[in-house]
């Protein structure tokens, strides 16, 4: 995605390549936000590297060393079957890192455009397009799933679609409301009334200015669709057992809470790392791109 | 306004007949059907015919959606087909949970968010905004089902101070009513309350960077005062938003949460309904539901209106 | 439309006032809880004595003369409580105190006189008179006679459930109002545990199927009357004091609640904390420890249930019988009980478990994991990499478990297991399309020997999914199903139960035991075989 400036009247368009160079050292500059890189690289490296890590196998069950807690051969405990929860974590973050990004991105890229063009356009348009996102989000998320994967068979994929999918209207009901606020700032008048093409004055001028709420929705998104991962996968929809997502490990580990928590805990601080450093990310971004809350930090940075 | 409403009440009912269409497409692409679920594994072909012959079920698929259509337009939504009872009962029986449920959970999330979210901001970059960004993620990360467990085992099971589960009506005994209440509200409000949370600082923070603010500063304002006259009053409409989502959210019905908590909420009812293939009570349910949504969202748009002046209604 | 700049803050100090009136009114309601809590403690604490009536409703328990009421948590909910249109158990725990059958499974399973007092078969076998026990009254004061069996027993053949358990009756026809005739059309020596083996055969009264209210306001004979259900105050029974034998000074509790608990832990909770007295089940990696906790007794007995896998015989390589003993042998039933069931269960190769002493096989050809073995079977039928669609559904989740470990066990051969776990609808559908290389799933509630055999492996029959047929089998059920003598019935059926055990129609893999719990205050009450749940007798100790 190639930014602008989002107020032409501070300031004229610079050439794009030296913006994005600007976008990236406000952003490395930013301590956390730093952090949140390192860990997720680690974590893509992580899935990536899964089955050469893990020291177990997935299903490697062995019921007389079932809930035995963590130890030096089991760093994380062993699960009701026995089975290493550290390599099921490990392995499992292939499937939630994907479901994750897939599913929230699948949302992004349908919902912020249905709720710039609801938001800008107004009228007729704005009707549909939202009486359509509220008949979608009306549907329990679970039959929605349920028919999906009636529809396209049951898989991973599928699963993202479908949790992409619940998310869609969120994410078209948040940049929807910002945009009707942002429409009516000074500057995007005046770029309307200059005759400035609509296509432009969405992208370049509304949507770096409506991105605050959506970058936060997204990181919370991103959260939620690891969870949901595990209802789906009750219903066939999701990765299928013994295969281990992270959703779906909480969920079972629920069962046995009080003779084993580890079961939980471990695939929970996962998901919490994940989302953590992807919010911190988020931040970071959120502020380098916003020209005027830069400009903010750097005036109080000067008069600390 | 009231042109605008109209036109606002015409496109929900629009939008309701849409939403029956699909729940309707859905439920027969579905695998399974009523009769075969009713079966369980004791299956009988002769009585399987009879059966789908007796609901209607063998007829097309056309027929069947019009034969709805043409009840619920006089307000008969039908019988749910498990157990015969009408449909409408049935979820009305169910909305006195679920309505208490949601504005509990949005009352302890509004509670918990507006103060995280504000402090967080104006001390943006600080500790205490750190130490609510983790919390407010951590209550992100931790599903329902996990929390609602914990909070059952201490203060259930450990400490005795509440009951773990069921729902009493207030009628019957209002202090009942409300110990039953209060461990599941807290374990849905405190994670919507988390989102709400991201959400207010978020919009706190673009505000407090908008420029009549600095002049506001430059006056010598005190900082609760710009806060309050200049900030949030600028704030609002991306809470709004969010805000009305997690209530549509909540008025469907928590189908976790009043799983473990045995609340007799319609998340509940629609799983079952789903489980069932029940598509007359789905219908219900679900057209129950896409009311609340389609009205909620009206409240919030109206809202917008008011909150800032120029934005028109259309 | 433009509104002037005074109106956010309107809006603003509208929210305000809403929020800090919200505020005030929760702090009083707070302040109360916490009286109510501390209140409940001591209560609590009482019941930890014992006092669990005190505990059970807090909210209706006046001083003086408190009623007896049982406070029972089921996992599921009744879907209707209609009992010949039900397959629900959660339903069939409630109707079990509701209505009665002519006779019925007793203490030790055999059938024992009910709304019958005695029966009489034929010289040919083909007709059974049921004498009919005089001044028993339907819960709505009707007097119940002959005509109400017949009304039953014809609706049931037309529209229950169950009506393929009548599947050997030509005629039900009532002699008098106190003599029931059942003519067959050929012998049938299980007629009893048919006709009466559960209250999915309940006698019904007439005027509540012709008016309708039967799904909601089951008006029965049994020990206990259906007083109301509502989602927040679930169902309610109160004694019968017209019940039959109330001569005997039965039922004894004045009533009973039950509650709809989804959550097996919450359920086990409320159980530890005294709201209820009484839960259905228990996850099984709990029974161990709650055997041995204060206050609680836990039931246990072995059932009748057996879980087992079957493969698609209708798909290759699975019709081969080579590939399919490979299996049986290759897996390991203990394990497989052991992770699911957590000891809570008995593996075995038959269907019958051994507490049903009377038609048990003692049959275990299989070697438990013998990889070696098996490999030698797969080689034998030219059987390489193998890989199995196994379906299963997390609506029963301990086939999930199942399937996981046995995925573990059939490693070793290079056996691959795709499990594909979807919801019960989805199963049933699955699983009559045959679509699925196996499927496991359990069969609960049987007593004769026909309900284990005959509508699973005779050829062509409704349950019979994984496409088995041999005819030396078809042959033995059918004989068996006619055979009068209890002797030659068993020997009939040991014979084909070895068969169906070594054609791997179906692979055994346990008997679950059934399993309740309830408060030590609870007494008189038993957990059964067939896992009915009978209050009658039931007390609570103050």
């Amino acid at each position: 995605m190639t930014v602008a400036p989002s107020t032409p009247m501070e300031r004229l368009p610079e050439k794009p390549v030296s913006r994005s160079r600007e976008i990236w050292q406000t952003l490395i500059a930013n301590r956390l936000a730093v952090a949140g890189l390192v860990v997720l690289a680690l974590l893509v490296l992580m899935a990536v590297l899964a089955e050469v890590i893990a020291p177990f196998g997935i299903n490697d069950i062995d019921i007389p060393n079932r809930l035995t807690g963590p130890s030096m051969s089991h760093w994380f405990g062993t699960d009701d079957l026995g089975r290493d929860v550290l390599s099921r974590v490990i392995i499992a973050s292939r499937v939630s890192l994907q479901v994750g990004f897939i599913a929230v991105g699948f949302a992004l890229a349908f919902g912020v455009p249905i709720g710039l063009v609801a938001g800008y356009y107004r009228g007729k348009t704005d009707s549909i397009l939202m009486r359509l996102m509220d008949i979608l989000f009306s549907f329990p998320a679970i039959l929605l799933a349920i028919a999906i994967l009636a529809v396209l068979g049951p898989g991973i994929r599928n699963a993202m679609v479908a949790i992409g999918l619940v998310y869609t209207p969120i994410f078209a009901r948040i940049t929807r409301g910002s945009v009707i606020v942002v429409s009516e700032e000074v500057y995007i008048r005046a770029a309307r009334s200059l005759g400035a093409r609509d296509g432009r004055i969405i992208f370049r001028h509304i949507l770096p200015n409506v991105l605050a709420p959506i970058i936060v929705q997204t990181t919370l998104s991103l959260a939620f669709a690891i969870l949901s991962e595990a209802a789906l996968s009750f219903l066939g929809l999701g990765v299928q057992p013994p295969n281990p997502a992270w959703g779906r490990m909480l969920a079972e580990g629920r069962n046995f809470f009080q003779q084993a928590p580890w079961m939980g805990i471990f695939p929970g601080v996962a998901i919490l790392v994940t989302v953590m450093s992807f919010n911190f990310v988020g931040d970071g971004l959120r502020d380098a791109l916003d020209p005027k809350q830069k400009s903010v930090i750097e005036s109080r940075g000067q008069s600390v | 306004m009231s042109q605008f409403l109209t036109k606002r009440i015409l496109q929900m009912l629009v939008a309701l007949l849409g939403v029956s269409i699909v729940v309707f497409a859905l439920i027969h692409l579905v695998p399974g059907d009523p009769v075969r679920v009713a079966l369980g594994t004791r299956f009988d072909q002769d009585l399987y015919d009879m059966l789908r012959e007796r609901s209607g079920l063998d007829r097309p698929f056309i027929e069947q959606y019009f034969a709805w259509l043409g009840n619920a337009l006089t307000g008969d939504l039908g019988l749910s087909f498990r157990n015969s009872q009408p449909v409408t009962s049935l979820v009305l029986e169910r909305l006195p949970a679920t309505i208490t449920l949601a504005f509990a959970a949005l009352f302890v999330a509004i509670v918990v968010a507006l103060p995280a979210g504000i402090i967080s901001a104006v001390r943006s970059g600080k500790p205490l905004d750190y130490a609510v960004s983790a919390a407010s993620q951590v209550g992100i990360s931790m599903p329902d089902f996990w929390a609602g467990v914990m909070y059952i085992l201490l203060f259930a099971l450990t400490l005795r101070w509440l009951p773990s589960s069921g729902y009493v009506s207030f009628l019957e005994s209002p202090i009942e009513w409300l110990r039953h209440l209060v461990l599941p509200a807290i374990t849905i409000g405190l994670i919507s309350g988390s989102v709400i949370t991201r959400f207010v600082r978020s919009a706190v923070l673009e505000a407090l960077n908008q420029d009549y603010v600095r002049t506001a500063r430059a006056k010598g304002l005190s900082e609760w005062r710009i806060i309050r006259r200049h900030v949030l009053p600028n704030a609002w409409i991306p809470i709004v938003t969010v805000v009305g989502l997690q209530l549509g959210f909540l008025m469907g019905g928590l189908v976790v949460v009043e799983v473990i908590f045995a609340w007799p909420g319609l998340g509940r009812l629609a799983l079952t309904a789903v489980k069932d293939r029940d598509f007359t009570l789905l219908q219900g349910a679900v057209l129950y539901i896409a009311f609340m949504f389609l009205t909620i969202n009206l409240i919030v748009d109206l809202i917008y209106v008011r909150l800032d002046p120029r934005v028109r209604v259309s | 439309m433009t509104r002037s700049a005074i109106r956010p803050k309107w809006v603003l100090m509208l929210l305000a006032i809403a929020l800090v009136a919200a505020a005030c009114g929760d702090d009083d309601a707070e302040t109360t809880t916490t009286a109510a809590a501390a209140g409940t403690t001591t209560v609590t604490t009482a019941g930890d004595d014992g006092d669990t009536a005190t505990t059970a409703a807090p909210a209706t328990t006046a001083a003086a003369a408190e009623p007896m009421v049982l406070v029972a948590a089921q996992g599921s909910e009744p879907d209707t409580l209609d009992p010949h249109l039900t397959s629900a158990y959660a339903s069939f725990q409630v109707l079990e105190n509701v209505y009665d059958t002519l006779v019925q499974p007793g203490d030790d399973l055999s059938m024992e006189p009910a709304l019958a007092e005695s029966w009489t078969i034929s010289a040919d076998n083909l007709t059974w008179t049921f004498v009919l026990r005089q001044g028993v009254k339907f819960h709505n004061g009707r007097e119940f006679v002959a005509d109400d069996v017949v009304f039953s027993f014809e609706r049931i053949i037309a529209e229950g459930l169950n009506g393929w358990r009548f599947g050997s009756v030509e005629s039900v026809t009532a002699v008098d109002d106190y003599t029931v005739d059942v003519t067959l059309t050929v012998p049938s020596p299980n007629l009893l545990v048919s006709v009466a083996g559960f209250k999915g055969m309940a006698i019904v009264a007439k005027e509540t199927v012709e008016d309708g209210t039967i799904a909601t306001n089951p008006v029965g004979t049994g020990p206990f009357r259906f007083v109301s259900q509502s989602p927040d105050g679930g169902i309610v029974l109160e004694a019968n004091s017209d019940f039959w034998r109330a001569g005997e000074g039965l039922p004894i509790l004045d009533g009973i609640r039950f509650v709809q608990i989804p959550d097996a832990g919450t359920k086990l909770t409320a159980l530890r904390t005294g709201e209820v007295d009484w839960i259905d089940a228990v996850p099984p990696q709990d029974v161990d420890g709650l055997s041995s906790e204060a206050g609680i007794t836990v039931g246990r007995v072995p059932g009748g249930d057996y879980h087992y896998f079957a493969l698609n015989q209708n798909r290759p390589p699975f019709n081969d019988v080579r590939v399919r003993r490979a299996i049986a042998t290759a897996i390991n039933r203990t394990e497989i009980a052991e992770a699911a069931q957590f000891g809570a269960a008995t593996a075995n190769q038959t269907a019958i478990p051994a507490s049903n002493g009377s038609w048990h096989l003692d049959y275990a050809p299989y070697q438990s994991a013998d990889i070696a073995g098996a490999q030698a079977l797969l080689d034998d039928a030219g059987v390489a990499d193998l890989s199995i669609d196994f379906l299963v559904t997390s609506d029963f989740p301990e086939t999930v478990t199942q399937a996981q470990v046995i995925a573990a066990q059939l490693a070793p051969l290079g056996i691959t297991v795709n499990i594909v776990d979807v919801d019960f609808g989805t199963w049933l559908d699955m699983e009559g399309n045959g679509e699925f290389d196996a499927f496991m799933l359990s069969w609960i509630g049987n007593i004769d020997p026909d309900d284990f055999y005959y509508a699973q492996h005779h050829t062509g029959e409704w349950a019979n999914f994984q496409g088995y047929s041999n005819p030396d089998v078809d042959a033995l059920l059918d004989a068996a199903r006619v055979e009068t003598d209890s002797a030659a019935r068993k020997a009939l059926y040991d014979q084909a139960a070895a068969m169906i055990v070594d054609d791997a129609s179906y692979i055994y893999l346990y008997n679950p035991d059934n399993i309740n719990a309830w408060s030590d205050a609870v007494g008189g009450y038993a957990t059964r075989g067939d896992n009915a749940i009978r209050f009658v007798g039931t007390f609570l100790q103050p």
